[in-house]
């Protein structure tokens, strides 16, 4: 045993016995001192920080070679981003901010899910870029040849009227802001995620984790405190009305 | 020659007199020996004056294009892209913790929340209020009180308030920030330091129940 032997051949002098312990004390105590002036955990949503350097890597992505890497999505995530299952999110216009930065999370295990982890593992950064770009070049034009779920209609027509007035007016009362003053008047935007083709069953999900906090990546914590101010109902109608498309086609319930 | 003044005697008289050989009065000659010592002492002053320009220029260069690191490493100020990522604004570190002398409350302004949405304070002791921006221009204000501070993206603004009574306070925006400004509010709700001890650090950043 060579640690053994390296004692035994010092055994002569104590200090070298007591030295390595006396070490390891020391050490010891530094971490338990560091840890306590520390205080609580510092919990970090995302390891992405919107840099020069960040928006430069994730806007570098090639669309061609994404177009390759993306054929592996076509089951879920449909040849043309819109999925056939509304648990699916559609990515075709999503901003490629966005994109990249979820495949991140997922990497990092920011933000968990059994499918998305492993996928996101196997990418480097520039692979994200690349599927990134791809995405965001895909039109939200419908295409009657495409099995896609959106949109779906509504399990009950009142839900437009909440939902409308939420989109586009939010609520000063309870300091909601409107999902249009960030995710567009239509819902397309640059740097936040397109609502306007969104799937209705993954955006419950999603507003759900956001209130729960199973779901904690965003940064400053933008959407859990709006999501932990709505109702059950309103994420309801949120969720169905932009799944049917209502953001979609425009202003059609602007002062109702 | 002015035309406007052609019709006036005096100013014929003027244009007379300019016309003349001796054109200036005695009293305006200045000496020979004089004038180019003043000239002397002006072109001296204009040197001096120069090459302290030029001294200025080359010792403290114009330092705008180096990037805002020199901006960013003050004691008050900190860099808005990475508040999630250290330093004092990381998410756990927000809301009302109690230190010596009194509370200090870290929030963060953004586009369109102060976050925490809900902060929970103590009465009859001095809060410190701590924020800063995550994106543009807000203005923190507390219904009931006189206080009013500008949130700006970099840097770390201090405000200091004392509630004596319970009560709910609303905290709105009140800097143009974007298009959902006018929803942008927060609450306040001051509660008894007895009550304020017993509330876990979840309790104090979230009341949305209450």
């Amino acid at each position: 045993m060579p640690h053994g032997r390296w004692l035994t051949r010092n055994s002569g002098a104590l200090q070298w016995r007591i030295g390595p312990a006396f070490v390891v004390l020391v050490i010891a105590g530094v971490v338990v001192m560091g840890s306590d002036a520390a205080g609580p955990p510092v919990r970090i949503p995302s390891n992405v920080a919107w840099t020069a350097e960040t928006i430069a890597m994730a806007s570098s992505g090639d669309a061609f070679r994404g177009s390759l890497i993306g054929r592996r999505c076509d089951r879920c995530h449909g040849r043309e981003g819109f999925s056939s299952s509304p648990a699916v999110p559609n990515l075709a216009s999503m901003d490629r901010l966005v994109i990249w930065k979820q495949l991140e999370d997922f990497r990092a295990g920011k933000r968990s899910s059994h499918v998305m982890q492993p996928i996101a593992n196997s990418l480097s950064l520039q692979d994200s870029a690349d599927v990134a770009a791809y995405y965001w070049m895909m039109p939200i034009f419908s295409d009657p040849q495409d099995d896609r779920a959106f949109p779906q209609p509504m399990s009950d027509p009142r839900h437009e009227a909440v939902a409308g007035r939420l989109i586009n007016g939010g609520d000063g009362s309870r300091g909601l802001p409107p999902c249009q003053a960030c995710h567009g008047p239509i819902g397309i935007v640059i740097g936040a995620p397109s609502l306007a083709t969104q799937n209705a069953n993954y955006l419950l999900e999603q507003l759900d984790g956001f209130a729960s906090g199973s779901r904690a990546n965003d940064i400053n914590m933008r959407m859990r405190g709006i999501a932990a101010q709505l109702t059950e109902d309103e994420r309801h109608a949120l969720a169905e009305s932009y799944g049917a498309g209502v953001a979609e086609s425009g202003f059609r319930y602007a002062g109702r | 020659m002015c035309r406007y003044d052609s019709g006036s005697e005096e100013s014929s008289q003027r244009v007379s007199n300019s016309n003349s050989k001796n054109t200036l009065p005695d009293h305006e000659h200045i000496p020979a020996e004089s004038g180019s010592r003043a000239r002397k002492r002006i072109r001296v002053l204009l040197i001096s004056v120069a090459l302290i320009c030029v001294w200025v220029t080359v010792r403290f260069p114009y330092e705008a294009e180096s990037g805002l690191e020199h901006l960013l490493n003050g004691p008050n100020q900190v860099n808005p892209q990475t508040l999630h990522l250290r330093g004092e604004f990381v998410e756990s570190n927000l809301g009302a913790a109690e230190e010596s002398g009194g509370v200090v409350v870290r929030m963060i302004a953004e586009q369109y929340l102060f976050v925490p949405h809900c902060v929970v304070v103590p009465t009859g002791v001095p809060i410190r209020v701590r924020m800063t921006s995550a994106d543009v221009v807000h203005m923190l204000t507390i219904s009931g009180t006189n206080d009013e501070v500008k949130v700006v993206p970099g840097y770390i603004v201090e405000t200091h308030v004392q509630f004596d009574r319970e009560g709910e306070h609303q905290m709105p925006c009140r800097e143009f920030c974007g298009p959902g400004h006018y929803t942008m509010r927060s609450r306040l709700i001051a509660v008894s330091l007895e009550q304020f001890r017993k509330l876990s650090p979840e309790e104090r950043v979230n009341c949305a129940s209450r």
